[in-house]
């Protein structure tokens, strides 16, 4: 045990000690104390002087680093190309990897702020009937209350949101004669501010909610609604029909919150709303109920009781079908794609794929660094030499190239942050975030900060100090000419950097390809010069048929029509029984008015439209789309008329017509059976009639919407006016991808950037060594367009390799990413094809500058010393 | 080079070994040292001792003297420098004086 540390000089005499203690310690005592004070008198010995690795150590640290810093300031200036390349490359890759590190750090701590999130968690409802049906965000009104009625112990607190499902609600200041449609507007149980960790500016925290009529408002739209005055205890209208007061004023919802709000009414004012009380339905599921569960109850211990609970509570039709489950808080920004979010939220994988390229551009801007301090190596290798001949040992060159490069990444990590500070509002901007810069002075940041200029000076430190410590003393102080060590290994980081740059070239392309097709307006039906008009909870029911008539009268509306939800973007769920069936099953339904078809250029490929002569339509109807006749297995779409389904437990309802399929939400799902319901109760508008959809001509867009406005005007001349295009909506269903693909784009750019700098650094190398050459050559006339031949083979070949290994990689991780789309482009060739042409090209250009500068040096100059 | 100076431990060590003569060595002088000063100090403790002093150069050491309660190894014998003895002379000399300097009074008190 001694030997394992003890310097071989006092090994011996160690152990003779050690030993005879032990023997006098044996015969006067016990053996396990004499064993015990065996090890304490061998733990004693570990003296620094006694240890194996101890030297003496005279030299005097500090001046060398002084000359090692001295030395490294004056080949930055000596070599300012090579500085340059140098710390720009590695700056960029530092700085894009800071820039996707606050990315992802943002996008990891959403809604973690709250003191419960991780004992908070929102219930799911599945519904799931043979591959139909939800999975829903939401719950049915008596949820949550009853779940935390039923288990006491284990559930300690329910909130419930609710919007009525609607994309906006009015909102007045009537004394100042301020009226909005807001979107952001929530009733919440008294709860939410227990549950959940909004800061409360002003007002009572525990009982703001308490009272019905209660609303509290942010402060930015404490501003909008009352810029001149105190809020406080004054009156907001709601769909011009119940006065709220304001309660109290929250801080503007943080930005890192799956849900972002505007304003928070107290729950118990809906009762009016609802005849006096909350809906008791438990088929109706509006409300995102969030629980927080006791200390030390699991989630699994909850969700065991949820079968018995759904079996109790939930109508006999749908009970079978129905599963809850319980969805951790601080997932629901990464993993939750249900139906009715309440805002879209981000995915993982995008986080992934960004980490991913954040690591590739550093570990490219690391590759440029290796090359280029192993191509200089040959530039200093008479420092070396004299270092080494005036008694430098090994360890003390490497430790000298090593600080050298900490020294320079520490430099670059300076400029990185300077140019992460410069772009960081532009990059919130495209990823729609509001990360601040300070948040990376940070203790916790700056320790990462430091360890990532630690970790990428070492790594690309070491290998340029072995290769420059190893050099002969001799034959470098002779000069003779050094065939560069260590020039195939550069050989392998080049193809690997260009390897990843091309992959990168072709994920880009491929993502701009899948957002360009999901994009494109062939979802079916015709989403351009539409005007959604938000009118739920209006008394647009009463004026519905007045409106259309005012409106149409106008050259250019060209036809209008009421639905339930955005075309395209989302639907609600219906049961139907058609005949032959033994219970009924659950269809995507969407409820809607006459003229849909029309206005929304669906194609009718079998039967009719519904029809204003069929007063019978409205409830003994039903259109539905393709998909939904080859899932009842109905034969031809003309098979599908006269089909029946129950009404109100008799057979009379009959299929009157078939659409043509259309994406009738984004193309993220397959189409699936979809049902088309005429509704035209006035009270519709309440619930299943959310819009009026206005088909305009397109030509004078300005007008059209002033005479929407004005036919609204003059059935509810006081009612707020709001609208919005459909097709902008739809593309904002592709914001992930549209934020993937632009993220992406900049940093593969950036990628190729840093990796052609390293070209070009390595490029200026190999012509200087060579102009000797090329001087002896042009002498014996060789041609310009010779010399470059000569001189980008080596390269040119290099990025062919990477080429090749890039494709199969390139191919597995698009297509992998493709599979998760249901609408997907097909693995085409020609991204291939461009990106490695692209990349030959910028690699060549890089490479030609250089070999017509060397090409075009007269002789004379390089020769004459000779 | 620097005065050096000899510390209380060191100086005891120091002592101990003069006082051994041609028998000190780690065991006998740990032996000695606990006898004299009721401390008893650990092998450990006592060598690095051994290696300061022979680096200030007040001591000199050779190596013998192997026995069988050792397992066969040798002992490493310490001798006294006439450095180190002048060390010991100035540091008593250095005591003695500042000693006779107290006040008697103090004492004659007693």
């Amino acid at each position: 045990m001694l030997g394992w540390f003890c310097h071989p000089e006092h090994l011996d005499i160690f152990r003779g000690d050690v030993y005879e203690l032990y023997q006098d310690r044996r015969e006067s005592g016990s053996k396990l104390g004499a064993d015990i004070r065996f090890l304490f008198d061998i733990v004693g010995l570990c003296r620094p002087y006694a240890m194996k690795n101890h030297k003496i150590e005279n030299s005097n640290n500090i001046a060398m680093f002084k000359n090692y810093f001295k030395i490294t300031y004056r080949n930055l200036l000596r070599q300012k190309v090579y500085s340059f390349l140098n710390l720009s490359g590695l700056a960029i890759g530092l700085a894009c990897s800071i820039l996707i590190f606050l990315y992802v750090n943002d996008e990891l701590s959403y809604d973690r702020f709250h003191e419960k999130a991780d004992r908070t968690y929102r219930m799911l409802e599945h519904f799931q009937d043979e591959g139909n049906g939800e999975h829903s965000a939401s719950q049915p009104f008596p949820t949550g209350p009853t779940l935390q009625a039923e288990y006491p112990d284990e559930v300690v607190q329910a909130v419930r949101l609710f919007n009525f499902q609607s994309p906006s609600l009015a909102l007045a200041n009537k004394a100042a004669d301020k009226a909005f449609n807001e979107s952001r507007i929530f009733f919440a149980d008294s709860t939410f501010l227990d549950v959940f960790d909004f800061e409360l500016i002003a007002g009572n925290r525990e009982t703001a909610l308490d009272n019905p009529n209660s609303i509290l408002i942010t402060t930015s739209m404490a501003r909008k609604y009352f810029p001149d005055e105190d809020p406080m205890g004054k009156f907001l209208e709601i769909q011009g029909r119940q006065n709220l007061e304001v309660v109290g004023v929250l801080r503007d919802s943080p930005k890192n919150a799956h849900f972002q709000f505007d304003f928070i009414v107290s729950f118990s004012s809906l009762k009016p709303w609802f005849g006096g009380n909350y809906p008791r339905g438990w088929y109706w599921n509006p409300c995102w109920t969030y629980v927080v569960l006791e200390e030390n109850v699991t989630k699994e211990q909850v969700e065991s009781h949820f079968p018995v609970f759904v079996d109790k509570f939930f109508p006999g039709f749908i009970k079978e079908h129905v599963t809850l489950e319980l969805q951790p808080l601080t997932d629901i920004h990464l993993y939750s794609n249900l139906d009715y979010e309440i805002e879209a939220n981000s995915n993982v994988e995008s986080i992934y794929i960004f980490s991913a390229i954040s690591f590739f551009v550093l570990l490219i801007a690391a590759i440029n660094f290796i090359n280029l301090s192993t191509a200089r190596a040959t530039k200093r290798a008479r420092e070396v030499g004299v270092r080494k001949s005036l008694g430098s040992s090994k360890a003390q060159l490497i430790n000298q190239h090593v600080f050298e490069s900490l020294f320079m990444t520490f430099l670059s990590m300076i400029f990185a942050l300077v140019v992460v500070a410069i772009f960081l509002p532009a990059f919130n901007v495209l990823t729609e975030k509001a990360v601040s810069f300070f948040l990376l002075l940070q203790p916790q940041y700056l320790v990462i900060l430091v360890a990532i200029t630690l970790i990428v000076g070492l790594l690309s430190g070491f290998y340029p100090a072995f290769v420059l410590s190893s050099f002969n003393t001799v034959s470098v102080l002779k000069g003779a000419h050094l065939k560069t060590s260590g020039l195939n290994f550069r050989k392998i980081l080049v193809t690997i950097q260009f390897s990843i740059s091309i992959c990168l070239i072709i994920g880009t392309i491929v993502a701009i390809n899948q957002l360009q097709f999901l994009m494109n307006k062939d979802v079916g039906f015709d989403q351009d010069n539409i005007v959604m008009v938000p009118v739920i909870r209006s008394p647009m029911g009463q004026h519905y048929e007045n409106f259309k008539t005012q409106a149409l009268q106008s050259p250019r509306i060209t036809s209008i029509t009421a639905v339930e939800e955005i075309v395209g973007a989302k639907h609600q769920v219906g049961n139907y029984q058609f005949e032959g069936m033994d219970e009924s099953k659950a269809y995507a339904r969407f409820n809607m008015r006459h003229d849909f078809a029309k206005t929304f250029d669906i194609p009718i490929v079998a039967g009719r439209a519904y029809s204003y002569e069929v007063q019978t339509d409205d409830s003994l109807a039903l259109v539905v789309n393709e998909t939904f006749v080859k899932a009842m297995n109905w034969g031809s779409t003309e098979e599908a008329i006269g089909q029946r389904f129950y009404f109100r437990g008799e057979l009379r309802g009959r299929v009157v017509g078939v659409v043509k399929d259309y994406n009738f939400v984004s193309k993220h799902r397959p189409i699936a059976p979809l049902v088309l319901t005429l509704n035209s109760r006035r009270g519709a508008f309440n619930l299943f009639i959310k819009y009026v959809a206005v088909k305009i001509n397109g030509a004078d867009i300005e007008d059209s919407i002033a005479d929407i406005e004005s036919a609204w005007k003059s059935v509810m001349p006081n009612m707020p006016f709001d609208y919005f295009f459909l097709d902008d909506t739809l593309n904002d269903s592709y914001k992930a991808e549209k934020k993937l693909s632009n993220v992406t784009i900049i940093f593969s750019v950036l990628t190729i950037l840093v990796a052609c700098l390293g070209l070009f650094g390595l490029a200026t190398f190999s012509v200087e060594q060579r102009t000797k050459e090329i001087g002896v050559r042009k002498v014996l006339g060789i041609s310009t367009s010779q010399i470059l031949v000569l001189l980008s083979k080596e390269f040119l070949l290099l990025i062919l390799i990477a080429f090749v290994v890039a494709i199969p990689i390139s191919y597995l991780l698009t297509q992998e990413w493709l599979n998760s789309f249901s609408y997907r482009i097909g693995i085409e060739f020609w991204p291939y094809i461009v990106s490695g042409l692209l990349t030959f090209i910028v690699a060549f250009l890089t490479v030609a500058y250089h070999s017509m500068k060397a090409s075009l040096i007269n002789p004379v100059e390089t020769l004459k010393y000779e | 080079m620097k005065y050096t100076q000899l510390g209380e431990f060191e100086e005891l060590v120091l002592l101990i070994i003069g006082s051994l003569g041609e028998n000190a060595y780690s065991i006998s002088i740990k032996e000695e040292f606990k006898q004299h000063t009721k401390r008893n100090p650990s092998i450990g403790a006592l060598h690095s001792a051994f290696n300061r002093l022979e680096k200030k150069g007040f001591l000199e050491s050779h190596e013998g003297g192997a026995t069988n309660k050792r397992g066969g190894r040798s002992k490493r014998f310490y001798v006294i420098t006439t450095y180190g003895r002048k060390a010991l002379d100035d540091s008593f000399k250095l005591r003695s004086t500042l000693y006779h300097s107290l006040p008697q009074l103090g004492l004659s008190s007693e």
